[in-house]
């Protein structure tokens, strides 16, 4: 428990966004209060599951008709199983209500969705901060990349990344460690690619993996494990690098179960002064103050706090002047994509269990206009040999039937495009105070669908995946296009977007409300688009500076 | 059995984590935790568990690795049935237990009850899983099997911690496919 309720600043939030928050204000030598609403988790000492077999595991690692129906909504997630399922919320006691389809996957502990993330780290170009500009969609960013780069490196260096970087201006190059190898297959399809394509290369994706030690931490063991927390603290969570880099200054105050009802809001000062908290266990309120509030929730939920956060300067929710707040909900979209296998390389093999995948960095919209569609994707592609799963469906069984499927099978790939969602106003989120949740907070509304233009791209991504599979003769070749639930990627952005003009967006360049100065916003509720490429690095990224920019405002008495 | 050794390989840095010791005490002492589990049959009758432990090593009997029974995957599919499978999928898995017992299964021969298996594999293939009997038997015998102690460790290959990853390496002559 803090020992006072008084704070340089508060911190909302302790995962991705808000463990930046917390380390770079402490750094800079704010007394500062990280409130979770979930449970404490300490690093490695609370990963019960981390080290263990498939065999001690309930039922194998199954999860069971009970843990489907306490978790509907989280069960329903390929991460989801008996070693990772502390990790994830409990669905009947977190609701929040669907208008159409949302998956809402989320924990409720200390160091949030950094815990289970995966891990690929990409930066976002110019052709992504001027895209809603140069076609006329959204508002414009108020930054470019030249903001934002010298933050990315910021942030590459500190949480330890490997990789290979593409050399393509869509997609900049990174501060990184050497990437994990690829495998024979792997390198089979990239060396194809690069004879028939011109604009399409296989590389090994960022990811906030640790291939060689980085300040004490890893290397990865090649466990692939990761969302039952690492023991050998080889990828980047709050958990394991920024909370512990906070707490080192002293002046971290971290509090767990407290679950922030609104923000307090000060008409003369024309500031927020603090913060109602609820305590998770004893329901009782509490307030503590700041001389500065950020926001770090999630995107559904830092907008759920503005919204709740009403007085009479702000009926509609504080920083809500414009009416944009709880609109411009995106998720990237990745129903479109390609499977096949390889009879070849059957002589290669691999070791270990690398924790990422390979990537294919956008080539669409990038020198070319397309006709059907804006925007682009790139892809994730996974392969591996077969293993006992492939008899699974067979009517064979027996001796044979043991000795062939206990021996790797054929190559097999699975690539997947990632699609930028365009942003469209009725794809919300909104409170509905009638129906309170345990702790006395709104219910959560979500309304968000995808609409032709991603159809259409989700289509191109089917056919493209085909074709370059094809292309690297890959054999029984079968695209898809599903339709997916949006949430499912799990990067749910914008609700409090950025902007330069007051009337059309909550928060400026530096993500401050534009009319709270000392109230910023820094998680993926800020985003303005949500470009092709994987978001938490950039919110990492922005998080960062603007706490640099929050303390120097600090320091000269302007906020 | 954990090997230390094995298990420490490349993360000397590691051990400087206080956390990290007292995961790994907490780890050794939870196996032995869990090891000490047996009793009744949870899902299946006594007679109805007698059957399954035969047709799950019909599916996976002992070659260079041992027998399904071995790795107690009857019993795995006894408990992992009653908690896992769906409401739909356990009468469908109860209707082929009255099928097996009314065919006279325990009064078969070993020809015969290899007989039964397969036209029953046969004719359950084009069905869907939640309405075959035989794909729900061999799923729970595989996940059963290969993630047991033995099958994980002798029939494929297991690795806790690889200590890294290797991308392209050749295929020995004897690699068994890595359990997970």
């Amino acid at each position: 428990m803090a020992k006072s309720n008084r704070f340089d600043a508060i911190v909302v939030g302790s995962g991705m966004s808000g463990g930046w928050a917390a380390k770079e204000l402490s750094e800079r030598g704010l007394e500062t209060l990280v409130l979770e609403r979930g449970r404490n988790l300490r690093h490695i000492v609370d990963y019960h599951t981390a080290l263990q077999d498939p065999w001690q595991l309930p039922h194998y690692n199954r999860p069971s008709q009970q843990d489907r129906a306490a978790q509907p909504i989280q069960s329903t997630l390929y991460l989801y199983d008996q070693s990772t399922k502390q990790h994830f919320v409990n669905d009947r006691e977190h609701p929040y209500a669907q208008a159409q389809p949302f998956n809402w996957y989320r924990g409720s502990h200390v160091g949030g969705r950094s815990l289970m993330w995966a891990r690929h780290v990409f930066r976002y170009s110019d052709l992504d901060f001027e895209a809603n500009l140069r076609e006329g969609t959204g508002v414009d960013w108020p930054i470019r990349y030249a903001d934002i780069a010298p933050w990315y490196e910021h942030v590459e260096r500190f949480i330890g990344a490997s990789g290979e970087n593409a050399g393509l201006p869509q997609l900049p190059d990174q501060v990184l460690q050497p990437p994990f190898e690829m495998n024979a297959f792997e390198k089979h399809i990239r060396s194809r690619f690069a004879a028939k394509f011109t604009d399409r290369k296989l590389i090994c994706s960022a990811t906030a993996v640790l291939s060689r030690e980085h300040n004490g931490r890893g290397p990865c063991q090649g466990r692939n494990q990761c969302a039952r927390g690492c023991p050998f603290s080889a990828y980047f969570s709050s958990n394991g690098v920024t909370l512990p880099a906070a707490a080192a200054t002293g002046r971290l105050t971290l509090q767990p179960d407290s679950i922030v009802h609104s923000l307090i809001y000060d008409d003369s000062k024309r500031r927020v002064t603090g913060v109602r908290v609820v305590d998770a266990q004893s329901k009782q309120t509490t307030e503590y103050f700041a001389r500065v509030v950020f926001l770090c929730a999630s995107t559904l939920a830092s907008t759920a706090i503005l919204l709740n956060s009403r007085s009479s300067r702000f009926p509609q929710g504080l920083g809500n002047d414009s009416g944009v707040l709880g609109h411009y909900l995106m998720d990237h979209h990745n129903g479109g994509g390609a499977v096949g296998s390889y009879s070849r390389l059957a002589d290669r093999y691999y070791r270990g269990r690398r924790s990422t995948s390979m990537y294919i960095p956008r080539f669409r919209n990038v020198a070319h206009r397309e006709k059907n569609f804006m925007r682009g994707y790139g892809y994730e592609v996974y392969t591996s040999r077969q293993n006992w799963s492939r008899g699974l469906e067979t009517p064979e069984f027996g001796a044979g039937f043991k000795n062939e499927i206990t021996r790797p099978g054929q190559w097999q790939v699975y690539m997947e495009g990632y699609g930028e969602t365009l942003p469209y106003k009725d794809n919300r989120v909104w409170l509905d105070p009638d129906r309170p949740d345990p702790w006395g907070m709104p219910t959560i509304n979500v309304s968000m669908s995808y609409r032709d233009n991603e159809r259409r791209m989700s289509e191109q991504m089917m056919a493209d995946a085909v074709e370059m599979l094809k292309a690297a003769d890959v054999e029984n070749v079968s695209g898809f296009n599903r339709e997916t639930i949006p949430g499912s990627v799990i990067h749910e952005m914008g609700t409090a977007r950025m902007g330069r003009d007051p009337k059309t967006s909550v928060l400026n360049n530096y993500n401050q409300v534009h009319a709270v100065p000392n109230v910023f916003v820094t998680d993926g509720s800020c985003m303005v688009s949500s470009p092709t490429q994987n978001p938490s690095l950039t919110y990492m990224a922005l998080t960062a500076r603007a706490s640099a920019y929050a303390v120097e405002r600090l320091r000269k008495g302007e906020i | 059995m954990i090997n230390r050794r094995n298990f420490l390989q490349g993360t000397s840095v590691l051990m400087a984590h206080a956390g990290f010791s007292q995961l790994v005490a907490t780890f050794l002492a939870s196996r032995s935790a869990v090891a000490a589990s047996a009793g009744d049959p949870i899902f299946l009758s006594a007679a109805e568990l007698g059957r399954i432990a035969v047709l799950v090593d019909l599916i996976l009997p002992e070659t260079d690795s041992p027998a399904a029974t071995a790795a107690g995957t009857h019993e795995f599919v006894d408990a992992a049935l009653s908690a896992c499978a769906s409401p739909k999928q356990q009468a469908t898995f109860r209707r082929g237990l009255a099928a097996l017992a009314a065919d006279g299964f325990d009064a078969m021969s070993g020809q015969e009850r290899l007989a039964w298996l397969q036209r029953r594999a046969a004719s359950d293939v084009v069905l869907s899983y939640d309405e075959s009997f035989f794909k729900i038997l061999k799923d729970y015998t595989l996940t059963g099997y290969f993630h047991s102690e033995i099958g994980a460790t002798k029939a494929l290959a297991y690795e806790r911690v690889p200590g890294g990853f290797q991308g392209d390496i050749p295929l020995a002559a004897d690699q068994k496919a890595w359990a997970i």
